[in-house]
């Protein structure tokens, strides 16, 4: 009977000494998952686009449902919103063969701005709300790399934490933190300048984004629109991101910090789209100078 | 035959869980409240308490396999639910042996359990970083709504699975003998 008691013991001893090391392995800063994981991640994913097909048509005919309530103040207010459109996008068109014609006498191909689309839907969202994660249907196969920015029409909602052959894994914004920061720009009232800051992570008490600004503006107002510059080296530049609802100072008062109400919905969310800029990311920098 | 139905019923599980969120209504979010779905782990709970003899570690063996596979898919961590659905339906294994298994007890063990199980994990992720909640708040904003959740699950999957553990187990069982 000891024997079996010591034993009991040791397994559990031996579990938790597995436990730490499972842990330890994957909290480290991994490139790519192990190959188990992917196919543990395609075979579910596969299971998961068949089997939760049908509910996530019904709960979006659910939501469709309740939406037609408003359908008529919102066409009135559309538009309404149409006729004023019109000039705009004149003025669109006319900009972008002007900002054509200066690029090629320029020489220059390729912009900040420039991304590839690609379309996918979501299959799955992770039961534990402490990981604010999503599964998309698309993976290597189609192109989706790490850290890649996922968007919807309204705007960001996250990025790629990590992709499988078939299927990927992605952080919303409200999972964010320090360690993966988004360069942004507001754009200021008077002179036409940005106000250059960093998205630093996601405020849990009233579900906003913090931005610290790397300078001081006194001219920042509430309402104006958040935008991804470009300049973290990981997303493209002119992704919206929200809307700021506070500007106030950090905890020490000596850095100037904005609240930012996300743009997208993060609770209900069917169709996404990851971006895959154009422009050489830091990772593609980095992985060539392995290469060589 | 038989021995297919339990790994799939599991794997069904595991695939639902994916689509819970969808399910729980907004006036749960704007409490404050943050509500988890261990279905499978209720179901391993079942499964240790009806399917499994004195000697056998089957309802053990799945938790730990099916553990990894929630952590793969739907955290970035490995093993926290493995050692957690592991321990404890050990754990539930060991009273099955001392405790006559009727429904009420069973419901009362699966509180316990999804209780002590949701706690576990809550310790481990707040130990790594990845819960940022304090002990009274986790109380009253998670275990106690996902107890409660989790308890009707339960409910169901008891009247929806028991009486087929009994018989597979049966089956299984009394053939060897």
């Amino acid at each position: 009977m000891s024997f079996f008691r010591r034993k009991r013991l040791f397994t559990i001893l031996l579990g938790l000494i597995l436990l730490v090391g499972l842990i330890g392995f994957s909290i480290t800063d991994r490139d790519e998952l192990s190959s188990t994981e992917q196919f543990v991640q395609d075979a579910f994913g596969w299971m998961q686009q068949i089997v939760l097909m049908p509910i996530n048509y019904t709960s979006q005919v659910v939501t469709n449902l309740n939406n037609i309530s408003n359908l008529h103040h919102e066409n009135q207010v559309l538009k309404e919103n149409l006729s004023q459109y019109q000039r705009t996008l004149y003025e669109v068109q006319e900009l972008r063969s002007e900002n054509e014609e200066l690029m090629s006498l320029l020489d220059k191909t390729e912009s900040i701005t420039d991304y590839t689309p690609i379309q996918a839907a979501v299959i799955a969202r992770s039961p534990e709300q402490w990981f604010n994660q999503i599964t998309i249907n698309k993976g290597k196969q189609h192109g989706v790399e790490r850290d890649m920015a996922v968007i919807t029409a309204e705007g960001m909602i996250g990025k790629v934490q990590s992709s499988s052959q078939f299927t990927s894994t992605v952080l919303l914004l409200n999972g964010f933190d320090r360690s993966n920061r988004i360069a942004v720009n507001v754009q200021l009232p008077d002179d036409g300048g940005d106000a250059r800051g960093f998205i630093l992570g996601y405020n849990e008490d009233n579900d906003q984004l913090i931005l610290e600004f790397t300078e001081y503006h006194d001219e920042i107002s509430e309402g104006e629109t958040v935008f991804s510059s470009g300049l973290g080296g990981v997303f493209p530049a002119g992704l919206e991101i929200g809307g700021i609802e506070e500007v106030t100072t950090d905890q020490y008062g000596l850095t100037q910090i904005a609240y930012v109400e996300p743009s997208a919905d993060l609770e209900d969310l069917n169709h996404v789209i990851v971006v895959d800029r154009e422009m050489a990311t830091n990772r593609d920098i980095e992985n060539e100078e392995e290469d060589n | 035959m038989y021995r297919l139905y339990l790994p799939s019923i599991l794997i069904l599980l595991v695939v639902f869980q994916g689509a819970v969120l969808q399910f729980i209504p907004a006036f749960v979010e704007e409490n404050g409240w943050i509500l988890a779905s261990h279905s499978v782990f209720l179901f391993l709970i079942l499964f240790s308490l009806f399917y499994d003899q004195n000697d056998t570690y089957y309802g053990l063996f799945f938790a730990i396999l099916f553990g990894l596979v929630i952590d793969m898919i739907y955290t970035n961590i490995l093993g926290v639910y493995m050692f957690s659905y592991g321990l404890t339906t050990y754990f539930v294994h060991g009273l099955r042996k001392i405790l006559h298994a009727n429904f009420y007890v069973a419901l009362l063990i699966a509180i316990f359990a999804t209780g002590f199980v949701d706690f576990m994990l809550f310790t481990i992720y707040q130990f790594i970083g990845v819960a940022q909640l304090d002990m009274a708040n986790y109380f009253y904003q998670r275990l106690i709504p996902t107890v409660i959740l989790n308890s009707f699950i339960f409910i169901l999957l008891y009247l929806l699975f028991k009486r087929r553990l009994v018989k597979w187990s049966n089956d299984r069982f009394e053939k060897k003998l």
